[in-house]
């Protein structure tokens, strides 16, 4: 349940809208996607200052004590933006995953500094809570003395190059582990290149580097985790769709050809229409998924999975048909549109494909 | 027994519903208590008077000034035991018009005939004019305090039930099309009405034709004023297409939650539920019907707060999707099967009728062409298509 009333959150929404508005133009995502780091870290440590990193973390850590709702509305606002920053990974699956199995003290400084935006965590092996899953990493974990180290390989791990903790999830048999690894010289990144540039990924080469062993992990608990990333990154894709609808919306009006504006077209209007059925139905159900999850329904995995395909797919037609809508200006570099695109080609195998959710939503809906 | 108003709780208006139900209906008769069989008016009589039949509209207006969701609750317990009468205020699309737009002497002079009564019919299309209403030709002319209607209506659903229609008229031929329509409540049960009905693709005939030889209506029955119907209409046609976009035109509850939905049960049936691609499409297929429901929430909610939502005008387009897209993927289910017909194939009959019953939603109420059209004008601000004929009188109008 979120500690946050309606009005707060109404007003920490705006807040964080106006002053992306003002500060996350489209100059300064290309400068933070060209930069070292991926993103702007101002921004980062905004959201610290607003209280959005510790959104979903309880009051005890000094977190906000928000539920899925609340990361939801940061979610669609960062989306909107395409803020490229790793608030999914740190904040949303990183901070439940050390609430849930870290013990203290050590939990209580993770979440301290999650919420004070001194540390992020990158995400990476396999298991139900990673949101790109390497199924041909090398990992291995070892009890060396009293304490664990680890060696081997795993890609796929986004902003691994500047995170300060690494969490890889080892899946054998069926069972989660996972284990927390302090950046350090037994820890080597090397970037991937990738099809879009605000997503970063790192190959993490481990040699003898120590590592915390998360307790007591019970497959509910990660269940939970699971879904909070899936409801998350459904937000964030809902509101990037909506974003890049609006930005051709006004396109249309403003674009002249034959005389009238290219929105008078019939062929144009009918488009237009039906991609919005796909954005209205991406917000429904990003914030139906939080909703649920926010009530502890026993619907919310059916609402998370529908969540899932339904922004993952929506974003990849509403992205792609803006381009189109547009012509040749959305065919060049300099046009946002392909930004939008590729982050919704980056966004479809997050957290299992849209094929594998709704396998998952059938199956949900048969439970119920 | 509790009073019923905003202040009264689910469980209190849930209890004394139930009460008066006990005390008047007989769910095994399907009729009155006391009487042995069912007599339309004089149930209507009774739910009206109780306050029933329309219990969101204020009291001085035959309701009880509830709020939609404890009207529900009212609408339920009717449900359950099939009882007539309830919800009028979300379906009698006649009687909502009056009660939004009619004057305070036709409300009070025709809403209770209206809410005991059939629902009315909907005298819009002519053979003329379709998608494009504005361009109606049934004549209305001035006589004494009547006018007297000569015209021809086409695809009038339960025009042979209907004791009233909501007829669109022109009554100015020198002005621009949208400037000369005056709308009216008709009479239907009346010498110079005929009215034939036409075989539909889904075997049914609930659709006619309808033509009007110097019928009568008097002045009093305009809805709106003289020549500004068209904008009186635009209440009553919003409302039809809002109920469309909620299933209002599916067969048996098909938009029901609770229930197995019908695509699984045939495909388990039909023994293809292992089947992963056929699993994909019925998820996808239920998804569709899902968030059309909770796009419909939000609508509400936005409605609650903001006193109205762009949303609402998805609904009738997102429907068509999805009513053609389940009687798609539910032919393939049956395979050879749907080939056939007759009572020994009743799922065949099912499916093929809800395969050709999908187009009373992507046609009736306005194509979905024009919904749009009309979402892309009026939600996204695109702006209108040249219109030939908007600045033309329209007696100089061309037409086919
Ligand atoms: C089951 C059913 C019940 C009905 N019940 C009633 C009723 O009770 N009362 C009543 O008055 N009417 C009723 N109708 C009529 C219905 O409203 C009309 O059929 C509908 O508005 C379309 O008009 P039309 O049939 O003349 O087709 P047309 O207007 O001739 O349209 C033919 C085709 O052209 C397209 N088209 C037309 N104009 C445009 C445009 N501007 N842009 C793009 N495409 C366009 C249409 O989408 C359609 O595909 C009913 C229809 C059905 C199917």
């Amino acid at each position: 349940m979120s500690q946050i009333s309606d009005e707060d959150r109404q007003a920490l929404r705006d807040g964080f809208s106006r002053y992306l508005e003002a500060e996350a133009d489209q100059e300064k995502l290309r400068a933070g996607i060209a930069s070292d780091r991926g993103y702007d870290n101002s921004i980062w440590q905004q959201m610290a200052e607003m209280g959005l990193l510790g959104i979903a973390i309880s009051e005890d850590f000094d977190g906000v004590g928000g539920g899925a709702t609340d990361v939801a509305l940061v979610m669609e606002e960062v989306g909107r933006k395409l803020v490229p920053v790793p608030f999914a990974s740190t904040c949303v699956v990183a901070a439940e995953m050390i609430a849930r199995f870290v013990p203290d003290p050590i939990k209580q400084d993770l979440l301290q500094k999650i919420a004070a935006g001194q540390l992020t965590v990158s995400i990476g092996g396999t298991g139900d809570f990673v949101s790109l899953s390497d199924d041909g990493h090398s990992l291995s974990a070892e009890l060396s003395g009293d304490s664990w180290v680890m060696n081997g390989q795993v890609s796929f791990v986004s902003h691994a190059g500047v995170a300060d903790y690494h969490l890889l999830g080892l899946k054998e048999d069926g069972v989660d582990s996972a284990y927390l690894v302090t950046a350090s010289d037994a820890v080597s990144a090397e970037r991937l290149s990738t099809n879009d540039p605000a997503q970063r990924l790192f190959t993490l080469n481990f040699s003898d580097a120590e590592a915390i062993k998360l307790e007591d992990m019970d497959a509910e608990g990660i269940n939970q985790v699971r879904m909070r990333g899936v409801a998350a990154v459904a937000a964030e894709q809902a509101g990037a769709t909506r974003a890049i609808f609006d930005i051709t919306m006004e396109y249309l009006r403003t674009r002249y050809q034959f005389g009238r504006p290219i929105g008078s077209f019939q062929a144009i209007k009918h488009m237009a229409a039906d991609l919005l059925v796909e954005v209205e139905s991406g917000t429904s159900a990003a914030l139906a998924a939080a909703k649920a999850l926010d009530s502890g329904s026993s619907s919310a995995e059916k609402f998370v999975s529908l969540a899932a395909f339904t922004c993952k797919d929506a974003f990849r037609t509403v992205s792609a048909q803006a381009i189109q809508m547009h012509g040749g200006i959305a065919y060049t570099e300099e046009h946002i549109a392909h930004l939008y695109w590729r982050r919704a080609r980056a966004g479809l195998s997050l957290f299992g494909s849209s094929d594998e959710h709704r396998e998952h939503y059938l199956k949900s809906r048969e439970a119920a | 027994m509790a009073i019923l108003d905003r202040s009264a709780s689910p469980e209190d208006i849930n209890s004394v519903v139930e009460a008066w139900l006990d005390q008047h209906w007989d769910s095994e008769k399907r009729c009155a208590k006391g009487e042995d069989s069912y007599d339309e008016k004089a149930w209507l009589t009774k739910v009206f008077e109780a306050g029933f039949c329309v219990p969101s509209w204020p009291t001085e207006y035959y309701g009880l000034g509830l709020s939609q969701k404890q009207s529900g609750i009212i609408e339920k317990a009717f449900a359950k035991r099939k009882a007539q009468g309830s919800a009028r205020d979300r379906f009698h699309l006649g009687a909502i018009t009056v009660f939004k737009v009619g004057s305070e002497e036709l409300k009070r002079a025709m809403l209770p005939v209206m809410l005991t009564g059939p629902i009315c019919c909907l005298l819009y299309s002519e053979p003329n004019a379709g998608s494009d209403l504005a361009g109606v030709r049934t004549k209305a002319i001035p006589d004494g305090d009547d006018f007297i209607i000569t015209g021809q209506k086409i695809w009038t659903s339960n025009a042979q039930e209907a004791e009233y229609g909501m007829l669109l008229t022109r009554t100015d031929w020198d002005v621009p099309k949208h400037r000369g329509i005056t709308f009216f409540l008709f009479p239907m049960k009346q010498d110079g009405v005929e009215v034939k009905p036409i075989n539909q693709i889904t075997g049914e005939s609930e659709f006619n034709e309808v033509f009007i030889t110097e019928a009568r209506v008097p002045a009093s029955h305009i809805i709106g004023n003289l020549n500004e119907g068209w904008t009186s209409f635009q209440t009553a046609i919003a409302y039809e297409r809002l109920i469309m976009g909620q299933g209002i035109t599916e067969r048996r509850g098909k938009s029901k939650a609770d229930s197995e939905p019908q695509l699984i049960t045939l495909a388990r049936k039909y023994e293809k539920y292992d089947d992963p691609t056929v699993r994909q499409k019925i998820a996808q297929a239920l998804a569709y019907r899902e968030l059309n429901g909770l796009n419909m929430q939000r609508a509400k909610q936005e409605i609650m707060t903001n006193g109205s939502s762009s949303l609402m005008s998805l609904g009738k387009l997102a429907m068509s999707r999805v009513q053609h897209g389940e009687a798609a993927i539910a032919t393939d289910l049956l395979g050879n099967a749907a080939l056939l017909d007759g009572d020994d194939y009743p799922d065949a009959v099912n499916i093929n009728f809800d395969a050709a019953k999908a187009y009373m939603n992507s046609i009736g109420g306005g194509t979905d062409q024009i919904q749009k059209n009309i979402i892309a004008e009026r939600v996204l601000n695109l702006p209108k298509e040249p219109d030939l004929d908007r600045d033309v009188a329209f007696r100089d109008v061309k037409s086919s």
